[in-house]
């Protein structure tokens, strides 16, 4: 005669998992207002360089008041004989020559500026001086090529040039 | 007869929020984009030569071909002394006057006096334009240089002293590189440049507002408060940024 009867195999309770879509949709809340939205993933590979005291560009961007080019090695290594000192300039996914060549009579960079623009006319009210264009570019890129880039902005009035540089911290 | 609503089974609807997360994970970033903002001059057709600048009012930056830097017609190995080097160029005749045999830009001490003399000029100036139908570019030139003098007169009424003191105008840090100078050692000179600037622009806040000039442009920049758009206007004046970025010659 026991006290504590055995009544066969007892059974674990389940887990209650009706709070886990609330733990799951806090980190999704979480993680759609810490992030921003990738830019297109360019065709060409840049490292950038650091530097320190730079300019936050995310309230330009929020208020998209920048255009973004990218200057690299084109990932396919074979192309890099094409282009002026092996770099080339990536537009929006658009790998266009940044001089010489016949892209260079079609004023590329000046014709993709002002493009952009013209896309967002409607919504952005600032003239073209005031819409900064940000060139992210490899540390071994050559500055010639970045003086080619300001020419031909400064051709089209596009005159905010950004340097982008990873920030290393201090402040 | 009231009937019973059947539940709806929210076994799913950890799965939906999973997906959803996963999403947003794989299309965003959380790196922020830092960079450094530059002007590029507006061109310009003239056929007026530029005025020649002194050489005492240029710090220029050079780099070569073979990414070797000379700051000052001297050579440099380390680029992280450059910030000195324009600590130096805007300090060393900060606190003198009248002029000075060394090498480094003169400075000029404007009272309240010759400021308001300044002001009433220009406005008497710029209405005998108007009166006498100048161009509107020039009217308009007139009246930008009129909103000049009455930013430097709230400087210095918020600067405190009797005299505000100004480097001299064509005072410039230039910028002289090769084509195929790494992008690495022109960002880094932008970066040294702005340290120094910082440097002597922070100083000058902690001693007059007691408050670091990060923390002033940070309020800024939120709550563009007009109070600390005149501190951060005194400070420009006091060390004004003139970068030039010279085209290198093909």
């Amino acid at each position: 005669m026991s006290k504590f009867k055995k009544d066969g195999a007892r059974k674990v309770p389940g887990v209650n998992t009706s709070s886990l879509p609330d733990i799951v949709f806090m980190l999704l809340f979480f993680f759609m207002v810490a992030t921003t939205s990738k830019e297109v993933d360019p065709t060409v590979e840049v490292t950038p360089p650091t530097g320190v005291r730079t300019t936050d560009l995310t309230p330009y961007k929020q208020r998209s008041e920048i255009d973004f080019l990218y200057l690299g090695k084109p990932r396919n290594k074979k192309r890099a004989a094409d282009f002026k000192m092996g770099y080339a300039l990536s537009l929006d996914n658009v790998v266009t020559n940044v001089v010489a060549d016949e892209l260079y009579t079609m004023n590329a960079v000046g014709t993709w500026k002002k493009d952009k623009f013209d896309q967002k006319a409607a919504r952005v009210n600032v003239p073209i001086e005031g819409v900064i264009t940000c060139v992210k570019a490899d540390e071994g890129a050559p500055t010639g090529l970045i003086f080619d880039i300001r020419k031909q902005l400064q051709d089209v009035n596009g005159l905010k040039i950004a340097y982008a540089v990873r920030d290393n911290g201090v402040n | 007869m009231a009937r019973d609503i059947p539940e709806i089974n929210a076994g799913s609807m950890a799965d939906i929020a999973f997906l959803l997360l996963i999403f947003f994970l794989v299309t965003t970033t959380m790196d922020k984009d830092q960079a450094y903002i530059r002007s590029i001059p507006k061109k310009i057709e003239t056929t007026i030569p530029p005025v020649p600048v002194e050489q005492r009012c240029i710090m220029a930056i050079k780099a070569n071909n073979k990414n070797q830097l000379m700051v000052r017609d001297e050579i440099m190995t380390d680029p992280d002394k450059i910030s000195e080097r324009i600590v130096e160029f805007y300090t060393k005749n900060e606190k003198v006057t009248g002029t000075n045999i060394n090498n480094f830009p003169l400075y000029t001490f404007s009272s309240m006096g010759y400021i308001n003399g300044k002001i009433d000029e220009t406005i008497a100036r710029a209405e005998k334009m108007e009166a006498e139908e100048f161009s509107d570019e020039m009217i308009e030139f007139t009246y930008s240089q009129l909103a000049e003098w009455e930013k430097k007169k709230r400087a210095l009424k918020l600067y405190g002293a009797s005299t505000l003191p100004e480097v001299d105008q064509t005072a410039n840090i230039r910028i002289e590189v090769q084509t195929a100078t790494n992008y690495s050692l022109f960002s880094k000179i932008h970066s040294e440049i702005q340290e120094g600037i910082y440097e002597l622009r922070n100083k000058e806040a902690l001693r007059l507002f007691k408050e670091s000039y990060t923390v002033i442009e940070k309020r800024f920049n939120q709550d563009e408060n007009n109070e600390d758009r005149q501190k951060l206007d005194l400070l420009e004046i006091l060390y004004p940024a003139r970068i030039i970025e010279v085209t290198p010659k093909q």
